[in-house]
Parts: C-alpha cells; sequence; structure tokens
C-alpha cells in the first residue's frame, strides 16, 4: 500500500450567516467572505501542513484545483506543488489539473514537465474536467467537457512524448507548432492519475489507459463498483489490473480512541459535507455535463451529496469518511483493500475547519500506527 | 439548394383540436421530428427552449388559415443532434435548408425565446424568405439590465420564473417537480437543456455579432412581449424596435416570458391584427 496526504485547503472562516444557507459554497458565495490577512496565515500554515505529511512518511502529497469558492484555496495547483518541491522529498501528485477548463492544454503540458524536471521526476500528473460549477466559473460550455478533456489529454501526452515540432489538427484545438520545452523528466511522461466520483466513462478511459484511477468522496457501495468497473476493463483491453492502478481517497481523522476521533472530528466533517459542499445539483452539474447514459438517474435521484443536511454517522457509517483510533482505521484500511484491491490509499486528513493541533496529532498517529502496518517490508522510504 | 436530401417516411399521429400530423423529415443527414396542421400560406414557428415537443393548443388558431409548421430543432425533443450545430447562426441555416426541403420559397416566420432568436438570424441571412417576422420574448440580444441565469435554476424555479399569473405559475411549478417520474418527459428536458446550453452558454443566449446584421431583415416585424416577463424584461422588446428596421410591438398583459402560452387569445388576436396588414 501506497499512502499520500491531500489537502484541500478550505477557507474554515465562514460565519453562521453562510452555515446551513440553501444555496451554495461556489460560484455564488461572494469573495468579500475571504479575508486576505487570514488568508496569508493559512497558507503559511497548509503548507506547512502538506510538508508534515513528506516528513512523517507519507510516500507523497496530493494537491488539487478548485475555483471561485470556500471549499479550497488552490484555484492554481501548479503553484502549489511548485512551492513544494524544494520542501519536500517524496512524491508530488497534482490532482487535478482540470484540463477541460484550460484556455490551452499546451499550458498544462509546459508547467507539469517545469516541475517533473525542477523536482527531479517526482510529479504525478492527474487529470481531471473540472467539476459542473466550475463551467460557470469560466463560462466554458459544459457540454463540450468531454470532448475538451479528451482531446486536451491526447494533446498534452504527445506533447510530452513525439519529437516536436508536429502539426495538432483537431476539433477544439488547431496547432501549427506543438514543441515544447522542456519535455518531462520522467519517460516517456510522468504517472497519470484519474481522480473521479465514480462515472462509468471515466473509470473505463482510465483503464483504457491504464491510469491510476482514484476514486473520492464516495460511499463503499460505489467504491466497489467502480473498482470493478475498472477491473473488468482492464480485461477487455487483455490485461489485468494491479493494485496501484487502483486508489481511494477519503476524508480520515484519528485520535486515541473512536469515541474522541468521533467527538473532534464532528464539527469539521459537518463543516465540509454540510457548508463547503454545499451546491444545488443545476449547479453541481449544469447541462451536458453528465452524458444521457447517467444524467437521469443522477439529477433525477431524490438529494445528492451538495444538497440537504448530511447526516455525519450516516456518511461514516457508509464509508464517506474514515474516523477512529489507528487500531480501527489499520483495521478498516486493511479489510477494505483486501476486499477491494486497491494500493493507494489517499488521506484528506485536512478538512472542514479542522485546526492545526488536532490535524498534526492525527496525522502523526496515522503515520505511526497505520502506515508501516501496511506498507510490506522493504517498501518503505529511504 | 436542389440536392437536400429527404425522407418523409415515419408515423403519421393525430394530436389535438387541428389534426396535428406528426412525421420525421431528414435535411442533410439530420433527422428532425415535423409536426404541421391546417392548410393556406406556410407559417413557420421555431419553439422555445423549454418546450417539450407538444403541439401548443394556440397553434390551433392559426391553421385555419395558414399551414402551420411546428418542427422539434436538431439537438431537442424527438429531433436526433446536429452534430456540428453549435451556433443559433449555424441553426438558421440548417433551417433554411429545411426551407428548401419543404419547397417553401417565403414563409411568416415565428419564433418564441430561443426560437424567435433564431428567427432574427435566419431573416438577416436571406431576407427575402421571410414575409412577415414574429418575434415573441426572442432571446438573442444584451442589454445592461442583468437577467436571471436559468442553467442555475431547477426547473421548479425556472417555471416560476417563466410565467406570471398565479394559476400558470403554480401549474407549471407542479409540471416541473414531478418532472423526474416521467423518464421521457424528463429525458427531453435534459436533452433541451443541454442543447440549449451547446447553442447560448458563451456568451449568454444571445449573439453580440446580430446587431450589426439585424438591419438586413426587412420584414414587417411584430415584438410580442409579456409585460411581465422576469426572464427577460421588456426592455429587450424596446432594444429589438430599435435594432430592426420595421417593427410593431405589442405588449401582453398580465404574461411572463411566454405570452403565447400563458395569453393565448391576446397574443393571436395581435398576430392577426399584424398579418392581417398589409
Amino acid at each position: 500500500m501506497q499512502f499520500f496526504g491531500f489537502h484541500l485547503m478550505p477557507y474554515p472562516y465562514l460565519t453562521d450567516e453562510h452555515r446551513g444557507r440553501p444555496d451554495s459554497s461556489w460560484i455564488t458565495l461572494s469573495n468579500q467572505n475571504f479575508d486576505p490577512r487570514r488568508g496569508h496565515e493559512l497558507y503559511q500554515r497548509y503548507l506547512r501542513e502538506l510538508v508534515l505529511y513528506d516528513e512523517v512518511g507519507f510516500d507523497g502529497v496530493c494537491v488539487n484545483e478548485h475555483h471561485q469558492t470556500a471549499y479550497g484555496l488552490m484555484p492554481a495547483p501548479d503553484v502549489v506543488a511548485a512551492v513544494l518541491i524544494p520542501q519536500t522529498r517524496g512524491k508530488i501528485a497534482v490532482l487535478g489539473n482540470a484540463i477541460s477548463l484550460r484556455d490551452h492544454p499546451l499550458r498544462v503540458a509546459e508547467e507539469i514537465a517545469m516541475l517533473d524536471v525542477i523536482s527531479g521526476g517526482r510529479i504525478i500528473s492527474g487529470f481531471v474536467r473540472g467539476i459542473g460549477a466550475e463551467y460557470q466559473t469560466f463560462q466554458l460550455d459544459p457540454t463540450q467537457s468531454r470532448g475538451r478533456f479528451h482531446e486536451a489529454h491526447d494533446l498534452i501526452v504527445e506533447a510530452w512524448t513525439r519529437p516536436g515540432p508536429f502539426e495538432w489538427y483537431g476539433r477544439h484545438f488547431k496547432l501549427r507548432y506543438v514543441n515544447p520545452w522542456p519535455r518531462p523528466l520522467q519517460q516517456p511522461h510522468p504517472p497519470v492519475w484519474s481522480p473521479s466520483q465514480g462515472s462509468a466513462e471515466t473509470v473505463g478511459w482510465a483503464a483504457r489507459h491504464r491510469y491510476t484511477y482514484l476514486q473520492t468522496y464516495s460511499d463503499i457501495a460505489t467504491l466497489r463498483r467502480a473498482f470493478t468497473e475498472y477491473r473488468e476493463a482492464a480485461g477487455r483491453h487483455g490485461y489485468t489490473a494491479a493494485p496501484a492502478q487502483l486508489g481511494w481517497a477519503a476524508p480520515v481523522y484519528l485520535a486515541d480512541t473512536d469515541e474522541q476521533a468521533r467527538r473532534e472530528a464532528a464539527p469539521h466533517l459537518d463543516y465540509l459535507f454540510n457548508t463547503l459542499l454545499r451546491m444545488p445539483r443545476d449547479m453541481f452539474f449544469p447541462p451536458g455535463y453528465l452524458t444521457m447514459a447517467s444524467a437521469p438517474r443522477v439529477l433525477g435521484a431524490k438529494r445528492g451529496l451538495g444538497e440537504g443536511q448530511n447526516d455525519l454517522a450516516d456518511l461514516i457509517e457508509r464509508g464517506y469518511a474514515l474516523v477512529g483510533s489507528p487500531a480501527t482505521i489499520r483495521q478498516q484500511i486493511e479489510q477494505y483493500a483486501s476486499e477491494l484491491g486497491f494500493g493507494i490509499f489517499c488521506g484528506i486528513c485536512q478538512f472542514g475547519s479542522l485546526g492545526h493541533e488536532e490535524f498534526e496529532r492525527s496525522v502523526r498517529l496515522f503515520a505511526d500506527g497505520v502506515i508501516p502496518a501496511l506498507r510490506p517490508a522493504g517498501d518503505g522510504r529511504a | 439548394m436542389a440536392t437536400t436530401r429527404s425522407s418523409m417516411t415515419g408515423t403519421e399521429a393525430s394530436q389535438t383540436a387541428a389534426r396535428v400530423a406528426e412525421r420525421d423529415l431528414t435535411v442533410h443527414e439530420t433527422r428532425i421530428r415535423m409536426l404541421s396542421a391546417g392548410a393556406g400560406d406556410p407559417f413557420l414557428y421555431l419553439h422555445d427552449s423549454g418546450d417539450l415537443g407538444r403541439w401548443a393548443p394556440w397553434l390551433s388558431g392559426l391553421a385555419g388559415r395558414y399551414t402551420v409548421w411546428r418542427p422539434d430543432h436538431p439537438g431537442f425533443n424527438a429531433s436526433a443532434d446536429g452534430a456540428d450545430i453549435d451556433s443559433v447562426h449555424e441553426l438558421a441555416f440548417f433551417y433554411l435548408d429545411l426551407l428548401d426541403e419543404l419547397g417553401l420559397d417565403r414563409v411568416i416566420l415565428a419564433g418564441a425565446g430561443l426560437g424567435g432568436w433564431l428567427a432574427a438570424d435566419l431573416a438577416t441571412i436571406e431576407p427575402e424568405r421571410v414575409s412577415r417576422l414574429i418575434l415573441a420574448g426572442a432571446r438573442g440580444i444584451r442589454t445592461d439590465e442583468r437577467v436571471p441565469d436559468i442553467f442555475l435554476l431547477s426547473a421548479a424555479e425556472l417555471a416560476e420564473l417563466t410565467y406570471h399569473t398565479d394559476g400558470a405559475r403554480s401549474a407549471a411549478r407542479e409540471q416541473a417537480e414531478q418532472l423526474a417520474d416521467d423518464p421521457g418527459r424528463f429525458e427531453r428536458y435534459l436533452r433541451n437543456r443541454s442543447a440549449t446550453a451547446h447553442l447560448g452558454w458563451n456568451p449568454y443566449l444571445h449573439d453580440p455579432k446580430l446587431p450589426r446584421r439585424l438591419h438586413r431583415a426587412t420584414a414587417p416585424t411584430l415584438i410580442l412581449w409579456g409585460a411581465q416577463d422576469r426572464l427577460l424584461p421588456v426592455r429587450h422588446a424596446r432594444r429589438w424596435a430599435e435594432l430592426l428596421p420595421r417593427t410593431h410591438v405589442t405588449v401582453i398583459n398580465d404574461a411572463g416570458h411566454l405570452p403565447l402560452a400563458e395569453q393565448p387569445g391576446a397574443s393571436l388576436q395581435a398576430i392577426r391584427n399584424f398579418c392581417g396588414e398589409s
């Protein structure tokens, strides 16, 4: 098992006035609620927390991209990755450049190649479409999201691997000269990860390319379905999926006892699930963002994750978050891993409004009480 | 223009009142569903983005004098996707091909909302094909007034904002809340929303280049607007009147964004008066 520490860089200072509001913490929540002075201190703290993952023995750290939201303060994940390079030794996973949202995919090819060369080949490149709300952020036609994603991906990988200059004439991008400098250090290119909430289309795509598929925010039932679909798709493409091709990302919090962990995590999970993730369905899934194969099921459901009040005990019960003592968390990950066959676990140890002290204590408990037991001998980092 | 291919096979289903024919029609490889009724001079109606494919009762009020043609746009309702149609301007060329296909040299051209935008665009390309132009709550132009973002609204919220009178509003809201209970209807709603987004996501439901072309649309034009339109306030009617060369504006009282649906009597009277003039 490989372990990664994921950080969302949430904005924790929304007042009660915003908590429980019917609308959203995305797009329409005024940026006047962001205090740049407190923001400065937050970034300092959050960067220290990312470095802590690396220091205590995680295989790597994960950063990601979101826009116009209190959910996360990383609209530019490559910037955060650059800051982390001199402060870390392990992998840096940019879990999701939202390549459909970029005006120009070659900018991503260039930035990731820069990071890879500067870091000495420690970069993992995640590709995502961006969530639905972000098609409002950039006023980008959501019906073109998948098409742009696939073409941007193809262009980036080709830009990394095919001797330039060459011509690209696609539906969305038409370029006379593709010839980016620098090229990545890792050959043929940095590992690609595909984070998703479990859409069948994305699972199939990741399996076809043999990319690591990372399931985020889901219950165990969805996790099982997605991994099964991945293995079946791999079989259709004539290979057997390795555990390192399957990853699970979930909020995780540890304390000395299960009871203490639940008590301490509760307000911050509440802030994550019931304030930061709050989003009306039509914002979460704009027209055409989902295929017609999945849209009626998702949009016809009685309630989605971003709506109404999520019951925390229920979320924990269903596996949306792992909360407990080191022994409990170790057993859960071990049991799920042997049952579901994944080889990568990304702990979202910072979530909601969690304070630094609780974060650090939880991460150290994870590093001491979970990682060594689940990492095979000889698989440890130097 | 002589090389369009067509197939007029398909079901001929009778709908309400005016004995409505339903058939499939293929224009340059794009298959659409066409409803038609009546006899007389051709009247082509281009529907709004929220239209779920029903023959609107008010159309029957025109079928006594006209042959009324009412297609589902490519990508909407029971029509196939129009693969490369990614703007209203492109869609207008599709409809010029359709006129050729039907052998219609000249039509009364009407449209509501998105369909109004489409009608106005078509009238700038081949003005001689349009004897009269009728725009009801037409999208397509922008004013400084900020308008609601229909793509952020749920079906029920959109229904509330679309209509004005209590009865129409609550009926539409109730239908919208039950949308997911009828799989066929729900799928049409989702497809229509997606097709509308593809045509009008950015810029938001208008074409910044259209105003510079509107002087070419020389047909007599009726601008029909709901006095209480909250999706596209009546100020837009006045802007259309400034941009188009020969307009007559009729504002319908006690109507929101769809005056033809909400006040069909007054709206039809306005159309009859307009078409009776010469």
